[in-house]
């Protein structure tokens, strides 16, 4: 036979001979079948199979360590004489949170690979099946144990099977997914700092560790619902745990073994009780992390999502109610020309777009150049909230008709359609987003952090999905001619509404006053009402030469007072004012609080205080309200006392690099920020940017434990 | 300025879900060797009782939820029913506690845990209603079962599992070692509990 013959023969052989078969089994709430990475098996042979799982939405099966409470998927074989498979391969599991309980396991489709070996002296030629009964315990809410006498049928052949067919891809992912024993060196310690993990190895240097867990394959040595510290060191990171019911034993563990999560690789470990390697630790937690709406992971999508619901969400803020009035005054003008509207929706969403890359470009470069800077950051320099202050008393008093833009007093209704009116537009579309910075809306503060810990461009995009959230309600309105139908028609209330409408921004302009002297003190207050009071004889004169003869002279006059007003608020010498304890961020019922320091918390935090930390800023609106609606309330100070937290209070009002680190350590670029630290050591949990008394009662009550 | 209701409520809505999340708060263990967490709940007789009321007595407090498969391994096959009224001959105070929360599994009202308890010939002393969770939450009870035992001075001895044999399957009873029986019979004879503590195993506390 000529070696070409017997190739084809076997070619043959190979298409006659029956492939691995198999067949699903639906145990109610999963599918379960056994899958081979062969289609065969020879003897002697060891060839890769696995247990494959289709669990139903919502539902979800057990790791080796089910956690809190569940059970291992198990898998027992009936095999012939001679055949023995291995063990599993767990895949990493995924924390399945259930009310106050954490479970390991797994959702969706997963592979769990083992060994399965024949015997040298199977017979080639008669295909072998193959039986396991396999047990699951499948949770959703409700736990339910189901079985599957599962089969497979795999032919023997006499030479080995090469890896085939639907499942070889599957299971080699499998394996290669599989936590892998890295080169580390692990050591735990249980003092009375708390339960300590340390991890070194050359793979973890330098790796980015966010998100790093460890997933214990013995279920009583730790809490796993506690959260899990994460500190870095140069050569690796010691995770803070929360020790369980195996320390309480009369002989506490030797060894603990597991699972590292470090970053997006999974490595198995095994502990051993001893001191902790100071290379270990020490460079403090992995930047980017948070609780809930974490900044960490969240892609380019997602952030442009989030980006523009913020930006939807901005126009509902406080401190963009002044913005909202001129908009609405503005369209009021533009109701029954639809052409006009339009322009005035593009202009105003070019101006607003405009700025937001301005801003992201003046953060990128300012954060290239080292500063530590974050959102809001305009409004940490004093001359920029006095030039705000008088713009926003210059627009009250053009509102309530002291003088007029462009040509004529011909009323508001017609006059500002021609290429002035575009200009107005385009600018307040600038003004709307310059006195928006201080309201990080909810979603806006999760993109926003994201957008600045990645690249320019990726940056950008963020920044104009705000924009355009941001802008979409007016623009939707103006391109809308059946909305702009049912506005009234023009007539006197226009300038009755227009008049109303000034005074959001006289409250606007008291606002910017008041944040002002926080940041800079009284005599800066005394100067910039003495500006304003200028101003608004330079308005008069304006507005006069508007309706009088004479107006050279009166135009020159109302020319130089504006002037004088804007030198005399951007240019003196601003000292920072000393803010005294309870002032700077003026809540009436202020709660005691300590200044933040690093130092003072990671004191407090040594002596197994809660910790309340709320990062705050003088022009943050939100911050404000949260002040007065949540945190002045008698419930929290009652929780304070009793479950014994600290309360410290981190003022951004002005500059300050500490504070920008603290927050951008966790995912944030601006504040408001609220942490609340347990007593247990762990990560902080981060509370939503809107509170409520009730929610942070909780946390202090959760945290205290 | 703006009243500070016009930014909340288009968003509370949102951030009580995202908060619900963030601030799950962890489950503080109690310590072996150290006094059991005090606390009062009304049994399915109507009565309030403490757990210093059984003070002198050795309590074993066994949380429960009969929709559990874990549970219903003990209790089908009369394994816990035996282990209660041998308890309760040697004078052991018995609690069985349902800390299932309204509308969740294994929640009972007082009657029906009076029901439950004719029809499977439970024997606890006392059926204690948790439906806040208080009395689960002060234990940090994680599974259906979950066993504890106070001794007469009203120290914590055990803590853990009822068995070693993290199964629902009934036949996982034979050859599995009992702690909470291994516990009694060191009390009994005047010994130190040899094993303090151990893994729990079973369904979730439906708190």
């Amino acid at each position: 036979m000529t070696p070409r013959l017997a190739g084809l023969i076997l070619a043959l052989l190979v298409l006659i001979a029956p492939a691995a078969r198999a067949a699903p089994v639906d145990t109610g709430h999963l599918k379960a079948e056994l899958i081979a990475q062969t289609q065969a098996i020879a003897p002697g042979q060891t060839i890769q199979v696995a247990l494959r799982q289709q669990i139903d939405k919502g539902w979800h099966t057990y790791w080796r360590n089910p956690g809190d409470s569940g059970e291992a998927t198990k898998i027992a074989w009936t095999l012939p004489p001679g055949w023995s498979a291995g063990d599993f391969v767990w895949q990493p599991p995924e924390p399945q949170p259930a009310g106050p309980l954490v479970s390991y396991g797994y959702s969706g489709e997963v592979i769990l690979p083992m060994t399965l070996t024949a015997p040298a002296d199977a017979p080639v030629g008669q295909p072998v099946t193959l039986r396991a009964a396999a047990a699951f315990l499948v949770c959703e809410e409700i736990c339910i144990p189901e079985d599957a006498l599962l089969e497979l049928t795999l032919p023997v052949q006499a030479q080995a099977a090469q890896p085939s067919g639907r499942w070889a891809g599957p299971i080699a992912r499998a394996l290669e997914a599989a936590p892998r024993r890295a080169d580390l060196a692990a050591v735990f310690e249980n003092s009375d700092q708390g339960l300590r993990l340390a991890i070194t190895g050359a793979v973890l240097a330098g790796a980015n560790l966010a998100g790093s867990y460890f997933f214990p394959f013995d279920g009583a040595v730790i809490d796993h619902a506690a959260p899990q510290s994460i500190d870095r060191g140069p050569q690796g990171l010691t995770l803070g745990l929360t020790a369980s019911y195996a320390f309480q034993m009369p002989e506490p563990p030797q060894i603990m073994a597991g699972v590292l999560k470090a970053g997006d690789a999974y490595y198995e470990i095994e502990a051993q009780a001893g001191p902790l390697p100071a290379e270990a630790a020490g460079l403090g937690p992995p930047a980017t992390r948070g609780g809930g709406l974490s900044a960490a992971g969240l892609g380019l999508p997602l952030a442009m999502v989030f980006a523009v619901l913020g930006g939807l969400i901005l126009n509902l803020m406080p401190c963009v109610f002044p913005i909202l009035a001129m908009k609405a005054a503005s369209l009021a003008g533009h109701a029954h020309e639809a052409k006009a509207a339009r322009g005035q929706g593009l202009a105003f969403l070019a101006g607003v777009l405009a700025t937001f890359l301005t801003l992201a470009g003046v953060l990128i470069i300012a954060q290239a150049a080292g500063a530590a800077v974050g959102w809001g950051f305009q409004l940490q320099s004093p001359p920029v909230v006095a030039a705000l202050a008088l713009l926003m008393l210059a627009v009250a008093l053009n509102l309530s008709g002291v003088f007029e833009i462009g040509t004529s007093l011909q009323g508001v209704g017609s006059g500002l359609a021609g290429r002035g009116g575009l200009a107005g537009a385009f600018f307040v579309g600038v003004l709307a987003v310059v006195v928006a910075a201080p309201c990080t809306a909810p979603f806006m503060a999760p993109a926003l952090g994201w957008a600045l810990t990645q690249n320019a461009a990726s940056s950008l995009l963020v920044f104009a999905a705000l924009g355009l959230g941001f802008a979409a309600p007016f623009v939707a309105v103006s391109f809308a001619p059946g909305l702009l139908a049912r506005l009234p028609r023009p007539g006197p209330w226009m300038d009755h509404l227009r008049k109303v409408l000034a005074f959001p921004m006289y409250g606007a302009a008291a606002w910017l006053l008041w944040v002002l002297t926080l940041q800079a003190g009284p005599m800066a207050m005394a100067r910039l009402l003495a500006a304003a009071i200028v101003l608004a004889l330079a308005a008069w004169l304006f507005g006069l030469s508007q309706v009088r003869s004479g107006r050279l002279a009166l135009r020159g006059g109302a020319a130089v007072l504006a002037i004088l007003a804007v030198v005399a608020v951007l240019f003196p010498a601003y000292q920072g004012a000393a803010l005294p304890g309870g002032e700077s961020s003026g809540a009436v019922a202020e709660l005691p609080y300590e200044p933040y320091s690093a130092e003072r918390l990671a004191e407090l935090r040594a002596q197994g205080a809660p910790v309340f930390v709320n990062f705050t800023a003088a022009w943050c609106v939100t911050c404000q309200v949260n002040e007065q609606v949540a945190l002045a309330r008698q419930g929290v100070a009652e929780s304070l006392a009793s479950t014994g937290a600290v309360y410290l209070k981190g003022d951004w009002t002005r500059k300050d690099d500490v504070i920008a680190a603290e927050l951008a350590r966790h995912g944030r670029a601006g504040v408001p920020l609220y942490l609340v630290y347990d007593t247990r050591g762990s990560e902080p949990v981060i509370l939503p940017q809107i509170l409520t008394e009730g929610l942070v009662v909780r946390a202090l009550e959760a945290a205290a434990g | 300025m703006t009243p500070p209701s016009f930014s909340r409520r288009p968003v509370l809505a949102g951030i009580a879900a995202a908060a619900a999340m963030i601030a799950a708060p962890a489950l503080a263990a109690p310590a072996i060797g150290k006094p059991a967490p005090a606390f009062t709940a009304v049994d399915s007789t109507g009565k309030s009782r403490a757990l210093s009321e059984f003070k002198g007595k050795t309590v074993v407090l066994e949380w429960t939820n009969d929709g559990c498969p874990y549970v219903q391994k003990h209790y089908k096959t009369d394994a816990m029913q035996e282990l209660q009224k041998s308890a309760a001959a040697d004078g052991v105070v018995w609690l069985s506690i349902i800390s299932s929360a309204p509308g969740k599994q294994g929640y009972k009202t007082a009657a029906e845990a009076n029901t439950w308890k004719t029809d499977t010939g439970a024997a606890p002393a006392a059926i204690l209603l948790d439906p806040k969770g208080e009395v689960g939450r002060a234990y940090a009870a994680k599974t259906t079962p979950h066993m504890y035992i106070v001794n007469p001075a009203g120290t914590l001895v055990y803590m853990g599992g009822i068995d070693d044999k993290n199964s629902a399957d009934p036949a996982t009873l034979q050859g599995a070692k009992n702690y909470v029986v291994a516990a009694l019979a060191d009390m009994k004879a005047g010994r130190a509990v040899a094993q303090p503590v151990s893994a729990p195993y079973g369904c979730s506390v439906k708190y």
